[in-house]
């Protein structure tokens, strides 16, 4: 294991695979670049969602979403490999065995913040994931912004699940 | 080059015209419904729009909702974080006007949002010797509740392209500023 460092960044390999919506001049990569000051923007109705992959797999202990008047978000993961297979395998999945996908499935009713960012942590005590779908239920506004995510963690190999 | 995507909410009384209008905006004006076929709950028309003097448009989903009551449980539901509002009476039916503010009412407390662009339609203006609702008296009472109010006859084919371009381009507009607050926020 390497040491704990912000793994949801696109200099270490992680990747947005999925985004509902997509203006060219506030991309999803804004996410992934370490900059508060570039974001994401959802661009219509709701939910909305996203899918960021790491370059193997990850082990989180903290999860922080910086965004702008989201109201109801939630965080799914996936320790499968292919990102492409997500939505399948996890139906499949789901019904076989439960601990092996969706570990993490959360709804947080955000505080609402005009004028301001929110700053959201999820503790997530070291929990596996190849793939995270943030999902956005709700808002406050016809439209939101994602700024940052942030997960404090380690890359693993991809080690067998027991 | 952006694509916004808008819930277009179309409410008002039953026989107002509001399907046949959304059935004549979706066919570029081909397609008048003649007899009355009441819409049964909501039906989700599909309509890019493209915003003038842009590279940008506007996906409206319009739920063409139904003016019966049975249904409003029902419509309720699916009126859930609107984006855009259109209110349709009847010019000949003073009824259908007054039941303005009840709609207007309902969909607005289906969303969060401080502003919910919306404009209100008097309909079937070809019905000249029957008119019973006065365009001042309709524009007075949709400035008050902050609506911008047009005109149409669905029949003649008058006007009735402007409400929906007229809302996308207001989702439009919202959609720049938003992303102008966002950036003086950071
Ligand atoms: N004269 C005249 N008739 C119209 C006009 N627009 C619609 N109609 C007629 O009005 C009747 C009712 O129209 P609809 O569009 O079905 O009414 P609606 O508001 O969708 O009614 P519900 O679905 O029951 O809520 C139909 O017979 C239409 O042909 C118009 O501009 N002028
Ligand atoms: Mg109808």
């Amino acid at each position: 294991m390497t040491k704990v460092s912000d793994v949801c960044l696109s200099s270490c390999g992680a990747t947005v695979v999925l985004a509902t919506s997509s203006d060219e001049h506030y991309p999803p990569e804004n996410i992934l670049d370490g900059k508060l000051e570039t974001f994401w923007t959802t661009t219509g109705t709701f939910p909305q969602e996203f899918i960021i992959s790491f370059n193997g797999s990850a082990r989180i202990n903290k999860l922080t979403v910086q965004s702008y008047l989201v109201r109801n978000l939630k965080i799914e993961k996936s320790i499968s490999k292919d990102p492409i297979s997500f939505e399948k395998c996890a139906e499949k999945e789901r019904r076989e065995s439960l601990n092996c996908w969706i570990l993490l499935q959360r709804k947080i009713y955000l505080e609402n913040s005009e004028g301001q960012l929110q700053t959201e942590e999820f503790m997530l005590s070291g929990c596996q994931a190849t793939h995270l779908r943030f999902i956005i239920e709700s808002s406050y506004d016809h439209f939101v912004s994602i700024h940052r995510v942030m997960a404090d963690g380690a890359m693993d190999s991809m080690s067998p699940t027991a | 080059m952006v694509k916004l995507t808008a819930k277009f909410i179309l409410a008002g009384d039953a026989t107002v015209g509001k399907s046949t209008l959304a059935q004549l905006f979706r066919s570029d004006g081909a397609h008048f419904q003649k007899n009355y076929a009441m819409t049964v709950g909501v039906d989700i028309i599909m309509k890019t729009v493209h915003i003038p003097e842009t590279s940008d448009s506007v996906e409206l989903l319009i739920y063409d909702s139904s003016g019966k009551e049975i249904f409003y449980e029902i419509m309720e539901k699916l009126w859930e974080q609107p984006s855009v509002l259109c209110l349709v009476y009847d010019v000949s039916n003073e009824q259908s006007f007054n039941s303005c503010a009840k709609w207007l009412q309902r969909v607005r407390a289906r969303t969060l949002c401080s502003h919910l662009p919306g404009v209100l339609v008097g309909n079937k203006t070809d019905l000249v010797g029957r008119r019973t609702v006065e365009q001042k008296q309709a524009q007075e009472w949709a400035a008050q509740n902050d609506l911008e109010y047009f005109e149409t006859s669905a029949k003649e084919m008058e006007n009735f392209e402007v409400p929906f371009r007229s809302l996308a381009k207001s989702f439009h507009h919202l959609y720049q500023e938003k992303v102008e607050t966002i950036h003086s926020v950071v």
